[in-house]
């Protein structure tokens, strides 16, 4: 029998995978073991075949093939907790070759995953130069200074503009859902609206795409009217659900602009390509035009066709501003100097790759 | 509360793979969230139907257009639950006159279909109003965008080759280079201003969007 | 200096018709334009064409029907240069209202090759030598998924064939066996196939754009995250061109529709149109400023 297997070993021109080792598949939910060996140097190998033996179990089990260029295979058909080995049979069109058993390995599920340090440390630092400065607000809160923005100083001109004109404000928080940080900055700034058309008793009108938007919506308006003290002003029809679909939206918006020629537009959140069918309507309807968001490759539209636009962050400011909140503004604060320490830790990479060559990129 | 422990959960999801943490997780992103928005569906839907009806009660401004789309509304809901997708999957309800077939999938194709594109296909014309009116050199910066655009826009038409070779690289080298290193910048801030918002939803200091008013 | 002040404050439905008139005949009297690729298409081309042979192109038609004159080209050409280079194909849409784009593509490109096939060798089996796997949700379930096991993830087919029992998919199990996934869209999916299918399974992507997105998505062509990327209609009528020129070099003649580059006139037309209203618009401008000073 020996003789016979060395034989056949002896004549067979396939060179087996080498160096097979089985590893638990680390920053994971468990139940997955990787594999991986060294490819056989022969150019006949057509596929891998990646066998499995339980321990205590005679039987092997072929669990997956790969590619002949694959060197590598997740097993997540494996059970927490029990010893498996396994063997790579390379493949030709002709015959296999056999690779040598593994060591025994074992998955397990982590408790942390350790690819995401560099963004868990990031956070915390973050977070702790945020609650620094909001703590530093709540006690100096007169040194805060924040820059100007042009488009929110332009929100209480323009309304008293449509006051005024005797006009409405038509007020549209983008088109995604409750779930993108620009639709929640959107609602924040929505409040501060609704207090001051609630203060000058200008007619408001919401138009929304997401009916969890819509719910979220018409609190905030109700809750500002009531805290503005009108809370008799605010009707349930200033905040309208229209439709899902993204263009019959963009028409709908764009059949109220031209019907009921609102004095003042904003729209602050997330938009996608109807942002300038939106904006150039609004803009031949004569209204001033304020709009917010932090779609990078909708903001050139926008500065086009408005009057104010509000990028990236400053969207996420906006509230802060509009309340001048001490805590708010700490944060933005917090926010600033968290900048400052990327830019630092760019240029201080960027000269180490520069000048030594070291694989920086590797540490994140 | 509520916010302030989902949120630091659903924060600490993003570090602990293990299954516990993974399948609980994975509950609230897909089961409760699909049932709220269904719910909420529900009333979005009210509230359309109620603006309409409003505006038709009162006999507002263009008000025969409500009742347009409230008849849109009814009859394409039940044309959807009753009356089959397409004809080789017909409902209970029959969707077809002789040869004329008004199944979902009809509608769709020859209502839903062109009146999104005619909508999309408006993006031309407002292009070009746009920027006329106001694509101007009115300083520096605007000059520099101007110039930009104008290099991007023959650089992005066969034509922009035929009279300067290198001009649609140098048009992929300004979207590639310059345009990419300021993206970066911007989404540099985006990504800590919507971090320091979500800190600040889940510390309670911002409670606008609960219509908290920021106190 | 009426005229300028005039011409200041046009009409815009004048601005409208021109650009109508602009659009429109170049597409009913097209002028002959040969595009030149740019490096982002000739890398998805040539990746695709030097693909390993064992090795199967996937189209993700992640694209909706409001979209489709920009981004179906794409699809098309896609196709055909698969076909000619006989590589086998799988197709699948992340997008439910994508699916009857996906049918109408391959259904399309199909018919052109067996119309002219002679041999069972140059015909286009569905189920050998392309697989529509259809609509399925959610998207995460489906970019991870297919990474173990596709079949799993689509258990039939967009006309209701088990998969297991297709022929194609004996060699098709898993990411391990695609060459690239090549995603069309007018949203941010293509992002979603680097995030799951390319991070954490290292399949290449290939991405189809609309023009006004696409300028999203060069960060991750600059760090090699999608392979090659087609944007717009120009980026569609540069791969048809590099497809022609792979037919010519292939002796295949036929005369195909190229959807893409016949609507390239119309596009420079209305490209030079815009250039033309802004250099007016900025001589009004300037004009009429010099005359208030």
């Amino acid at each position: 029998m020996v003789l016979a297997l060395s034989l056949c070993l002896l004549l067979s021109s396939l060179n087996p995978a080498t160096d097979v080792i089985a590893k638990d598949a680390p920053n994971d939910d468990g139940n997955e073991i990787i594999l991986t060996w060294a490819r056989s140097d022969n150019p006949t190998v057509i596929s891998y075949r990646v066998l499995r033996q339980t321990e205590g179990e005679a039987k092997w089990d072929t669990v997956g093939v790969a590619g002949r260029l694959a060197s590598r295979f997740a097993d997540d058909e494996v059970q927490n907790g029990i010893r498996y080995h396994y063997k790579v049979l390379a493949v030709s069109e002709t015959e296999t070759a056999e690779s040598a058993i593994s060591e025994y390995a074992v998955s397990s599920p982590q408790w942390f995953d350790l690819d995401r340090l560099s963004a868990l440390i990031g956070t915390i630092i973050f977070t702790c130069l945020i609650v620094f400065f909001i703590n530093r607000a709540k006690r100096h809160a007169e040194k805060l200074f924040i820059r100007r923005i042009a488009g929110l100083d332009a929100v209480e001109e323009a309304l008293g503009r449509a006051t005024e004109m005797g006009r409405g404000i038509l007020y549209v928080p983008g088109l995604s859902s409750i779930d993108d940080v620009a639709t929640i900055a959107s609602m924040n700034i929505l409040g501060e609206v609704a207090k001051k058309t609630a203060k000058f008793g200008t007619p408001l009108i919401v138009p929304l795409r997401d009916p969890i938007v819509y719910t979220v919506a018409r609190e905030v308006v109700r809750e500002s009217y009531t805290t503005a003290g009108r809370a008799d002003s605010f009707n349930q029809d200033m905040v309208f659900y229209v439709t899902d679909q993204q263009f019959a939206f963009a028409a709908a918006v764009d059949g109220i602009m031209t019907r009921e020629k609102p004095a003042t537009n904003f729209f602050i959140g997330m938009f996608w390509a109807e942002s300038l069918i939106l904006a150039e309507t609004g803009a031949s309807t004569g209204a001033i035009q304020i709009a917010g968001t932090d779609a990078v490759s909708q903001l050139p539209f926008f500065i086009t066709a408005c009057d104010y636009t509000l990028i990236g962050e400053e969207l996420y400011a906006a509230s802060a501003y509009l309340s001048r909140e001490p805590l708010l503004l700490g944060a933005i604060k917090g926010q600033d100097y968290s900048k400052l320490l990327i830019l630092a830790f760019i240029i201080i990479g960027t000269i180490l790759a520069l000048a030594a060559g070291l694989p920086v990129q590797d540490i994140f | 509360m509520i916010v302030l422990v989902l949120g630091i959960f659903g924060a600490a999801a993003f570090i602990i793979p293990h299954p516990i943490v993974k399948g609980i997780d994975g509950t609230m992103r897909n089961d409760v969230l699909r049932i709220i928005t269904a719910f909420s569906l529900v009333l979005g839907v009210g509230s359309i139907i109620q603006h309409h009806l409003i505006k038709v009660r009162r006999k507002a401004e263009h008000w025969p257009f409500s009742y347009v789309t409230l008849i849109a509304l009814v009859a394409s809901a039940i044309i959807g639950l009753f009356g089959g997708i397409d004809p080789a999957s017909p409902g209970i309800l029959p969707t077809h006159i002789g040869g004329f077939s008004f199944h979902m999938q009809t509608l769709y194709e020859n209502v839903m279909v062109p009146l999104a594109a005619t909508m999309f296909a408006l993006l031309a014309f407002f292009m070009a109003s746009a920027a006329y009116r106001a694509f101007r050199a009115r300083n520096l910066e605007a000059t520099l965008l101007l110039i930009a655009a104008f290099i991007l826009m023959l650089g992005a038409v066969p034509l922009g080759r035929m009279l300067i070779r290198p001009l649609p690289d140098f048009a992929e080298w300004i979207l590639t280079v310059p345009n990419t290193a300021a993206k970066r910048g911007i989404m540099f801030g985006i990504g800590l201003g919507s971090i320091a918002t979500s800190l600040k939803i889940i510390l309670g200091i911002e409670r606008g969007w609960l219509g908290g008013g920021g106190k | 200096m009426k005229f300028w002040d005039r011409l200041l404050r046009i009409d815009r439905r004048w601005l409208y018709a021109i650009i109508w008139l602009v659009v429109m005949i170049p597409l009913l009297f097209p002028f002959k334009i040969k595009p030149m690729a740019m490096p982002p298409v000739t890398r998805l081309f040539n990746y695709i064409d030097t693909m390993p042979e064992d090795k199967t192109l996937v189209i993700s038609v992640d694209y909706t029907p409001d979209i489709q004159p920009e981004l179906h080209p794409m699809c098309i050409a896609l196709l055909r240069h698969a076909f000619a280079n006989h590589r086998k194909v799988g197709l699948l849409t992340l997008q439910v209202m994508g699916l009857g784009l996906g049918e109408a593509a391959i259904r399309q490109v199909t018919e052109e090759f067996n119309s002219r096939a002679t041999t069972h060798e140059d015909s286009i089996i569905n189920g050998e030598d392309y697989v529509y796997w259809g609509w399925t949700t959610p998207i995460i379930t489906i970019l991870l998924g297919m990474g173990e096991r596709i079949t799993n993830v689509f258990p039939v087919d967009y006309y209701g064939h088990r998969t297991d029992s297709l022929p194609i998919m004996a060699q098709l199990k898993n990411y391990d066996d695609i060459g690239i996934v090549v995603s069309i869209a007018g949203s941010s999916i293509p992002i979603s196939w680097v995030n799951f299918a390319n991070t954490q399974f290292g399949v290449p992507i290939g991405c189809g754009a609309t023009a006004v997105s696409a300028a999203d998505y060069y960060p991750y062509l600059n760090s090699g995250q999608f392979t090659g990327m087609m944007a717009g209609m120009k980026g569609a009528a540069e791969y048809e061109q590099l497809v022609a020129d792979k037919f010519d070099e292939l002796g295949i003649r036929w005369e195909l529709r190229r959807k893409g580059t016949e609507a390239m006139s119309s596009q420079t037309a209305a490209h030079i149109a815009i250039m033309i209203f802004i250099i007016i618009g900025n001589i009004a401008f300037f004009i009429t400023r010099r005359r208030k000073k």
